[in-house]
């Protein structure tokens, strides 16, 4: 293997306020590598991706590409100098056409006289969209039409069509299905024989061993170590990661325990137009009832569905005293709650303190029978259910946009465990989330789960469902794809991948 | 599972420890602007106009002034704190008048109970083009300012609309004005500071969608907002007819500009959400009274108080708008 160095960071250093989120940081990436890079929320390797490519400033330290150093103000200038990025949320946008965000910063080439050549644009584009294979997205569609999925392959194109000497991938599987991973995995492959480099950020530590040549690891904003991908273990690097060993216990270790009898939920015949149909199933008390699938499958849907939040719902959800799910208020009024996958968007009000997201759907309970809500009480409220959850905070008063993915999800279970809800949507509860929180929601849910309470778990993450949940369904092209599955130490990965496809 | 937290809680300590100061400073300079903006404001056009303005007959004039814009500001923070803008206050208040005055010739209360009512139902006629037809509110709201200031002008045609003289002359004094917006600002306080209403707005400012999967009604809410906000200007119009006794073809006209500036003096962030304060609406309110009062005092033409009110507003709103969260203006 090819061992010419082809980016250096040098002493590299970001403060947000007085959070140090990147200490003195020096790797070195090679030509011809893949190289990952990994730690645990909050460790500073977003932020240093983002220094690399100019979508933040940088406070001190030097990027050093083929021994020269580099200066760059914004993904447009990156791009220039041969690197460009994946970002973790949408990195698409909205209401331009596909053709219009692959080129975008590049327009310049369709220009002439002034006009630009949209035909040719979007004949390049579609070209482009050909050769990588995905020929079912039209160049000149508008890119609002495709899910987060398909905006995420066109970012792949927009990101590597110029054959960039340094790629970026930050936690993007996470929001990808199995096929749209190998995709990825192809594109990144063929980068490296081509010589150059992919930077690869992934919380999924045995996919960062299967196809990383080398992994850097950061804790707390620190340069920790780098490690040749084959020598170590997937515990090495957690160790690595969290800076001592983890526990045994990951996932629920109990097998054949007996499923209550008692239903708390029903859904009988829902149908979302154009996106699950004819969906029933019953909930347990005090079960874990998994929905897995590609991630096409409407599966997301049923968490919207029985929360009362999808338009157009037909069929019914019914509670066990016999209410019937219809809105989002009456699922809340009756203890059912929901995590939505959109964290930023649905989960949490972004815009707002920590404090006031934990205590939102409480403010009737918290104003007792004078509806009157004292500062004291919220106060202390807040603190109990964000400390409980150990959320990483200055105090409540910080605003959830500052807080990594991890603490947000954090701060979304504190507002429904504060509430007490008996029912419980999870919608993808560790996308994007390092293996210590991960760790920590799989106990939570356990013991929740001990308490009596009931989980819907919808996730993309095969192993999960088979470690935390008593039953699963499979969902297939917006139905349930048959027989659930029961919990047993037997079931594989393949079992379920089997009623996937 | 709580045992891994161990080392984690006590970092959480100490890192709050070491930030509390900083947070504590940013904050108070963004609560305190305003008040320091206004004392300055105050003593600077009170030493160039020779002491005038804040003398003790002209401080009483000031006060006359400031009743309305207080009263129907209280409506339109209201709105804006849910990320929604409001430009027929004005058009509200000179119809809520036109109502007032016609019905004062039978009963005041009568009159008080109609002009608030037709606030109302001109707040209603906002709400539904916005939350059920969808149109963005200021467009909506630049839509009825013109309708109705349209309906003003042709009711008072052939000569202003008189008040009935002799009952709401008696009404015409300080006490009455200022027990009336005490209670309007003491009540709005209230319920947004100490109740789930001003939590909702809130949260409705800050992130529409997830207010809504947080269980609030945010269609319903918003549509009532503005008639709430219809009705407070309703009242205000009460306020602004006992002082004035009849209605003309501009009664109100420019309201709406005054409030969005005095809203935006007071500290309030343009496009809502969490950081609003209630203050915003009292502090600007004086704000923009006394600003304008000085003006006069030392002698500007009217033309030249609009383009520097222009430029104020201008800059005030470039310095303070927070573009890490500002969304699209609704």
């Amino acid at each position: 293997m090819m061992s010419e160095k082809r980016l250096q960071a040098l002493d590299v250093c970001k403060t947000f306020g007085v959070i140090k989120a990147v200490q003195n940081v020096s790797i070195d990436f090679n030509a011809g590598e893949i190289h990952g890079l990994i730690g645990e929320n909050g460790s500073g390797k977003s932020t240093l991706v983002q220094m690399l490519t100019g979508i933040v400033p940088i406070d001190r330290g030097r990027f050093i590409l083929d021994g020269k150093e580099i200066h760059v103000r914004d993904q447009v200038e990156a791009n220039k100098e041969g690197i460009s990025i994946i970002v973790q949320e949408l990195g698409t946008l909205s209401g331009l056409t596909v053709a219009e965000n692959i080129f975008l910063g590049h327009e310049d080439r369709f220009v002439k006289y002034g006009i630009k050549n949209t035909n040719a644009m979007v004949k390049e584009a579609n070209e482009l969209l050909k050769q990588y294979g995905f020929e079912r997205i039209n160049a000149a569609e508008m890119i609002d039409r495709y899910n987060f999925e398909d905006r995420k392959l066109v970012e792949i194109v927009k990101s590597t069509y110029f054959f960039p000497k340094v790629v970026v991938i930050d936690e993007t599987t996470t929001a990808l299905s199995q096929e749209g991973r190998e995709e990825l995995y192809k594109h990144m492959n063929r980068i490296r024989e081509e010589g150059n480099t992919v930077i690869f950020i992934s919380h999924d530590l045995p996919e960062v061993l299967d196809k990383c040549d080398r992994v850097s690891v950061l804790r707390d904003g620190v340069y920790i170590d780098t490690v040749n991908a084959k020598d170590v273990t997937e515990d090495d690097l957690k160790k690595l990661m969290v800076g001592r060993e983890l526990g045994e216990h990951y996932y629920r270790e109990d097998y054949g325990e007996k499923i209550s009898d008692e239903v708390v939920l029903s859904a009988r015949g829902v149908t979302v137009p154009g996106l699950i149909e004819d969906v029933s199933f019953d909930l347990h008390k005090g079960e874990i009832l998994g929905f897995g699938g590609l991630s096409e499958c409407g599966m997301h849907e049923v968490g919207k569905a029985v929360f009362g939040a999808s338009y157009d719902r037909e069929g019914s959800v019914t509670l066990a005293d016999g209410t019937e799910v219809d809105s989002i208020i009456t699922a809340i009024r009756h203890s059912v709650a929901y995590a939505s996958k959109d964290r930023d968007n649905e989960s949490i009000v972004i815009n707002e303190s920590i404090g006031d997201n934990i205590c939102l759907p409480s403010l009737d309970e918290l104003g007792g029978r004078s509806r009157i809500l004292k500062d004291r009480n919220l106060r202390a409220f807040a603190e109990k259910h964000a400390k409980a959850m150990a959320v990483k905070m200055v105090n409540t008063d910080q605003y959830v946009s500052e807080l990594s993915g991890g603490n947000k999800q954090k701060v979304v279970l504190a507002r429904w465990i504060g509430k007490d809800s008996d029912i419980i949507v999870l919608d993808s509860p560790t996308r994007g989330i390092d293996v210590k929180v991960k760790a920590d929601i799989y106990a939570l849910m356990d013991q929740m789960r001990k308490e009596g309470k009931s989980i819907i778990m919808i996730s993309e993450e095969i192993m999960e469902l088979i470690g935390m949940c008593d039953r699963i369904i499979i969902m297939k092209d917006g139905k349930n794809s048959g027989e659930e599955l029961y919990r047993d130490p037997s079931l594989s990965e393949n079992d379920l991948i089997a009623r996937m496809v | 599972m709580m045992d891994s937290y161990a080392i984690k809680k006590g970092e959480v300590l100490e890192d709050g420890k070491a930030m509390k100061n900083s947070v504590f400073t940013a904050s108070k300079v963004r609560t305190f602007l305003p008040v320091i903006a206004l004392v300055a404001v105050a003593l600077a056009f009170n030493i160039l106009s020779g002491g005038k303005l804040l003398a003790p007959a002209n401080i009483k004039l000031l006060l006359s002034q400031v009743y309305v814009t207080m009263i129907a500001a209280t409506g339109v923070f209201f709105i804006m704190t849910m990320g929604g803008l409001d430009f027929s206050q004005g058009s509200i208040l000179g119809v809520s008048s036109l109502v007032f005055c016609f019905l004062s010739k039978y009963s005041i209360l009568l009159a008080i109970i109609g002009g608030i009512v037709a606030g109302a139902c001109i707040g209603a006629f906002n709400g539904y083009f916005y939350v059920k037809r969808k149109v963005k509110s200021f467009v909506v709201t630049i839509c009825t300012m013109f309708l109705f200031r349209g309906v003003i002008e042709f009711a008072t045609t052939n000569a202003p609309i008189q008040a009935n003289i002799v009952k709401t002359v008696s009404l015409n004094n300080d006490g009455l004005k200022m027990t009336v917006t005490l209670v309007v600002l003491i009540t709005a306080y209230f319920f947004f500071r100490y109740t789930k209403f001003g939590k909702h707005l809130k949260a409705i400012g800050a992130g529409e969608k997830a207010a809504a999967f947080s269980g609030i009604a945010t269609d319903k809410m918003k549509f009532w907002v503005y008639v709430l906000s219809g009705a407070i200007t309703g009242l205000a119009a009460f306020i602004s007819a006992i002082k004035v006794g009849s209605v003309t073809a501009n009664s109100g006209s420019r309201l709406e500009t005054q409030i969005m500036i005095a809203l935006v003096l007071g500290g309030m962030p343009i496009s809502g959400g969490a950081k609003v304060k209630f203050e915003n609406v009292v502090i600007g309110s004086v704000l923009y009274i006394v600003l304008n009062a000085g003006l006069v005092t030392v002698g500007l033409d009217p033309a030249m108080q609009q383009l520097i009110e222009g430029i104020i507003f201008l800059i005030v709103v470039a310095i303070t708008s927070d573009r890490t969260t500002t969304q699209i203006v609704k």
